[in-house]
């Protein structure tokens, strides 16, 4: 007897309950699931009675390439009722797919996500011949709220009809072709007794034409595939390379995880409220997702009246009757809700029009639906499971560094001790991953913290060894599970750039160069979607600091901070050009364009800005005559100092006098911008060789005292304050060559020393001779002035 | 049916110009007489036609022949159906340019028959627009009756029980917004000046209210939230999808041209480097689904029939100067005066994009246009 296929889609609650009903009716002797096949001789481990949601997590590490992967399993997943129900009706139950370190899963995350990348073509015009939004909603209206009966014959239809066109790529071919093997070797074992395949729906038509009667391969011979078969008559699990590290293993899993997977990596959406479909049908899902949805408004003080729950309810159900599903679909729930509940405009289309995650800033009401929607389910593994290799990874690795000494232990480490920068590392990726225990006292704060020493302290905890089992769904050792942890940490803060720093620092104390390839481009698109100059600017410096000059993190000329400077360098260049005029000078941003100017001057290897760009953008902000004064100087100081090898740079004194016509406020903040870029424009005119970096162009400090000299008393006493804070810029001794200048100028000797050292703070006497100036103004406007 | 559609035609019957644009219900007379032939579902009372063949006229039905008239998510327009099924208003907000007028006057045209009663919104709009004024003369020499009231698209619409287009509504004094209140929930308009059963118009059954509200304007916000409540608020968005977009320029476009004497079709890639630019400036370049108002989005309207416009005149300036369809560089020649408007800050914007973002893009058009940056005139 021929194998009898069922294809499906993973986390589907309708194919779950068609592979029961097939169970029970065809009593199959061998039931073959679409899993890891490395996991069969420890399916017992499986099966042992775990609240779900779990996944077999796998992790594969050799010299070109990491990767891990996971395969989820949730109460109504197809496969895992094809392995219990199986096992119950006495049959034979196998995972037949290749292990997850194999090549043909090279960038996938999620055994379980759809195959829709390759189909989407099909999908698409399905989904305009049904006039749906997305495959999403199509397939709960064909599938999920239709009545069971033809619903394998429909799930034929679909997948014949979605696969008929796409292209199956080599992974795919080679995933079908293994899974065929074990569909033949079943069927000689079974004899004429039934046999039963559960794989996905995308699957299924190929699998059926390579195990056809026509196909070459004959009873007990060797695979046309070339895949041995093993003493026991099964096709041999492939073996990872030599050199290579590989594994699968149990992981507790949740929900939040599960609806997690971006993009193509995602499966079923929603799993809270599939897991209501499945545990009590469409009709109770539907209500229990209104009012879970209203409860959590209400709790979060968001009014819902009882007419909106009369109109969210009418609307639901007319939306039901509309597009003809004979039951509540969650589509039209969610509708029905966001229709009666919105009454504002939205700034993003809802999230279950398309295949969108959530985008910052969405409206509370559509928060609060796709919360309520994804569930906070989270699973445990039964007590009796082996556990993951992490907490293996981890007891080896505190052992082996003499980091475990039990409770009330203190550890004072030495950062520039390569041991001690080991034990760190070790510390701060178990910190990274909330396995609580170990807490740092002492250490340094941020990258160019001059602190070297770290103090840290044991403590007994609760928890940790359920904290660590946890973790392990990160991954198989600490340093891999830091990496994910890490770069899920840093996706969440995507958008804070001071928050951003302190994701990037972490990595940095974890050692995390070179490490992750995620965690890299996380972090590059974190900095690309920044949207403050200032800490921005920040992140840029310190990274710069360290990809430079760093001896004690061993993160110099690395990888991961090269990533970060060029996405940092890139997006301030685009943020300055567009930031707009406020009052009085923002320091945060000048330091960042000095940060871009060390970026471009230091780094030029790592950009993928060249200079003459960069120097074009700073030539466009210095003459936007809309962009904030302080920025156009700086600006202009950063095309000097871009632009000094091809001699295009512009006439600062020239410049100084077009700002000066704008201001005394405005010069002031105009020369604050360029001293904090380009102090030598100054000093360099009035240096001790006499030759001057001007050359024969006027000096800039001799345009700038005739330009004050000339100044009326009110314009000065205002514009003061702004002054005296462009020259704050300059040390001590720059300072006292500047006012020697003045001296010189004015053809005075004396100590130009004494010139900056006042009685009394400047600002004060500034004050004092406004307020003289005002009395002697009310006398005059009296006729008061004492007569001599 | 047949004659009113004549004029579209294009054979005016004796010396009347053909009409500019007919309403949906003339323009579409044969797709919704073959609907209406056809229907066999459920009507809600008032209506024209049932809520499936309704939807069906909107967003189109190829077995059938019934064109496709609205790109944007079908679940939009069964939310919007279904709304106008209970008794709520429909508020339709968005961007300006996303078809949201187009939209209420298909799904009136559909539901109705009918999609001219139409309130303008407007900073001088009255109640006597919306609910009813007088005939003066007549009022002076009879006094107030029947004869000397002039219903307005409010009332005509209560009693006649057809759906009622208020367009731009947040444009309108607040007061008179306010107006609307009583109208929609107790269904009925008092006329004091009237006395025995013409005082009072109850609303038939399938009057309904069709509003539609800029997001730049005024936006929602100011609206009292009495009147909110009478609504359900369905935001209209661009187009999400490069391609339908780029199909509905082209189509459109290439119309507009050939109404314009320019008989090159336009080139699909310069169309492309087009549709491409006002999507992203649209989205706020430089940040990838950032906040929906970052400062990096220019306040001009990039709308598709922004898009078209400027499409429209590349294709134009093309021609005509030098006889060859318009090129990268007749795009931002264009930009620069119908996109840019005349906001220095849209200008820089559009600057700083072309400068900064172009030149990431691959391609020979995408390189024209940043070549062609320095037409963009300062």
């Amino acid at each position: 007897m021929s194998a009898v296929f069922l294809g499906v889609r993973h986390h589907s609650p309708a194919c779950a309950r068609l592979v029961e009903r097939t169970i029970a009716r065809l009593r199959p002797v061998q039931v073959l699931v679409e899993g890891p096949a490395e996991m069969n001789g420890r399916l017992d481990e499986l099966l042992l009675g775990h609240e779900l949601p779990v996944a077999v997590f796998s992790h594969y590490r050799d010299e070109q390439r990491a990767a891990t992967s996971w395969a989820p399993l949730c109460d109504y997943s197809p496969e895992w009722v094809a392995l219990r129900a199986g096992r119950a009706a006495g049959a034979e139950v196998r995972f037949i797919d290749l292990p997850a370190w194999h090549p043909a899963f090279a960038e996938r995350t999620n055994r379980y996500a759809d195959a829709e990348a390759r189909y989407e073509e099909a999908t698409e015009r399905l989904c305009r011949h049904f006039a749906v939004d997305s495959s999403d909603t199509l397939w709960d209206r064909l599938f999920e709220v239709e009545p069971d009966d033809g619903l394998a014959e429909r799930l034929d239809a679909y997948f014949a009809l979605v696969r008929g066109d796409a292209e199956a790529d080599a992974g795919d071919r080679a995933r079908e072709s293994y899974m065929a093997a074990w569909v033949r070797a079943a069927v000689d074992t079974a004899g004429d007794r039934p046999v039963l395949v559960v794989t996905g729906g995308f699957h299924q038509p190929a699998l059926r034409a390579l195990t056809g009667p026509g196909e070459p391969g004959g009873p007990e011979g060797d695979d046309p595939d070339g895949w041995e078969r093993g003493a026991d008559g099964w096709p041999r699990v492939p073996a990872p390379p030599g050199a290579a590290t590989a594994g699968s293993f149990l992981v507790p899993y949740s929900f939040r995880q599960l609806d997690a997977f971006a993009g193509y990596q995602s499966g079923m959406p929603s799993p809270g409220y599939y897991q209501r479909v499945w545990e009590a049908g469409p009709e109770a899902a539907a209500d229990r997702l209104l009012r879970v949805v209203v409860e959590r408004l209400r709790a979060r003080k968001f009014p819902v009246s009882t007419a909106d729950l009369i109109a969210a309810r009418s609307l639901a159900q007319g939306l039901t009757a509309l597009r003809g599903h004979p039951r509540p679909a969650r589509i039209d729930v969610l509708d029905g809700l966001a229709g009666a509940l919105i009454t504002d405009d939205l700034d993003h289309p809802l999230p279950w029009t398309g295949r969108g995650t959530l985008t910052a800033g969405a409206h509370p009401v559509v928060v609060e639906m796709v919360a309520a929607c994804g569930g906070d389910r989270t699973g445990r593994l039964h007590p009796g499971t082996p556990a993951p290799p992490l907490v293996h990874d981890v007891a080896a690795q505190l052992a082996g560094l003499a980091l475990d000494g039990g409770p009330e232990a203190t550890y004072r480490l030495d950062l520039t001790d390569t041991a001690d920068l080991e034990r760190s590392r070790v510390l701060h990726r178990l910190r990274v991953l909330g396995i609580p225990g170990q807490v740092r006292t002492a250490g340094p704060a941020h990258g160019v913290d001059p602190e070297f020493t770290e103090r840290w302290e044991s403590r007994s905890v609760v928890g940790r060894e359920a904290a660590l089992v946890e973790a392990g769904a990160y991954g198989a050792t600490l340093a891999e599970a830091a990496a994910v942890a890490l770069t899920g940490r840093t996706r969440d803060v995507a958008r804070e750039a001071d928050r951003l720093a302190g994701a990037l620092f972490d990595a940095v104390l974890c050692g995390m160069d070179g490490f992750s390839d995620q965690l890299l481009g996380e972090l590059g698109s974190c900095v690309r979607e920044s949207s403050l100059p200032g800490p921005l600017g920040e992140v840029l410096a310190t990274a710069l600091g360290l990809w430079r000059h760093d001896r004690v993190f061993g993160m110099a000329r690395g990888p991961l901070l090269g990533t970060v400077i060029d996405g940092a360098t890139e997006r301030l260049l685009w943020l300055l050009e567009g930031a707009r005029g406020s009052s009085g000078v923002d320091f945060s941003r000048l330091r960042a364009v000095v940060a871009v100017r060390d970026a471009v001057l230091h780094a030029p290897e790592l950009l993928s800005v060249t200079r003459e760009t960069a120097a074009g953008i700073a030539r466009r902000i210095a003459d936007d005559s809309e962009a904030p004064v302080e920025l156009r100087g700086a600006a202009f100081g950063l095309h000097r100092s871009l632009g000094q090898a091809s001699g295009a740079a512009g006439d600062p004194a020239e410049a100084v006098r077009t700002v000066a016509r704008a201001g005394t406020d405005a010069l002031g903040d105009w020369l604050a911008g360029l001293f904090a870029l380009a102090r030598d424009e100054v000093t360099g005119a009035v240096g001790d060789d006499g030759d001057g970096a001007g050359g024969g162009a006027e000096s800039l400090i001799d345009v700038l005292d005739g330009l004050v000299c000339a100044l009326p008393d009110d314009a000065f006493l205002s514009g003061l304050p702004a002054l005296r804070q462009a020259f704050t810029f300059f040390p001590p001794r720059e300072r006292d060559r500047i006012a020697g200048r003045l001296l010189e100028r004015r053809g005075v000797r004396g100590s130009s020393r004494s010139l900056l050292r006042t009685t009394a703070d400047p600002l004060l006497i500034g004050r004092a001779r406004a307020l003289e100036e005002s009395v002697s103004r009310l006398l005059a406007r009296y006729e008061l002035e004492a007569t001599p | 049916m047949t004659t009113r559609n004549e004029p579209r035609a294009g054979a005016p019957a004796g010396d009347a110009a053909p009409v500019q644009r007919p309403p949906a219900e003339v323009r579409y007379a044969e797709e919704l007489a073959a609907l209406r032939a056809d229907d066999r579902d459920p009507r809600p009372p008032g209506w024209e036609l049932s809520l499936r063949a309704a939807r069906r006229f909107v967003i189109g039905d190829a077995e059938t022949g019934i064109s496709r008239k609205f790109v944007g998510n079908p679940s939009l327009v069964d939310r919007a159906l279904v709304t106008l099924a209970t008794s709520r208003g429909l508020m339709l907000v968005g961007e300006p340019g996303t078809a949201k007028s187009l939209l209420s006057e298909l799904i009136a045209a559909a539901v109705s028959g009918d999609s001219t009663l139409t309130v303008q919104g407007g900073a001088a709009t009255t109640e006597d627009q919306i609910k009813y004024g007088w005939n003066y003369a007549l009022l002076v020499a009879e006094g107030p009756s029947a004869r000397s009231l002039v219903p307005a698209p409010m009332l005509r619409g209560m009693a006649e029980g057809r759906l009622v287009r208020f367009e731009e509504i947040t444009r309108c004094p607040l007061e008179v917004q306010d107006s609307l209140l009583s109208l929609l929930s107790e269904r009925v308009v008092a006329i004091p000046e009237l006395t025995g059963p013409d005082g009072m118009v109850f609303a038939r059954q399938g009057f309904n209210v069709i509003a539609t509200a800029n997001t730049r304007d005024r936006g929602v916000n100011e609206m009292s939230a009495a009147l909110k409540r009478r609504f359900n608020f369905e935001t209209v968005f661009p187009i999400p999808d490069l391609d339908t977009e780029l199909a509905l320029v082209e189509a459109e476009v290439t119309t507009l041209l050939r109404r314009s004497g320019v008989e090159p079709p336009p080139d699909r890639d310069v169309l492309e480097v087009l549709v491409g630019t006002f999507r992203e400036l649209r989205a706020g370049a430089g940040g990838k689904g950032g906040s929906g108002a970052g400062p990096d989005r220019p306040s001009a309207v990039m709308s598709t029939a922004e898009a078209v416009s400027v499409a429209h005149a590349v294709g134009v300036r093309g021609w005509f100067l030098r006889g060859e369809p318009g090129s990268a560089a007749d795009v931002v020649a264009c930009l620069a005066g119908t996109a840019a408007k005349d906001s220095p800050e849209d200008l820089a914007r559009l600057r700083r994009y072309l400068e900064q973002q172009v030149p990431r893009r691959r391609g020979p058009h995408w390189k024209a246009l940043h070549d062609a940056r320095h037409l963009l005139a300062d």
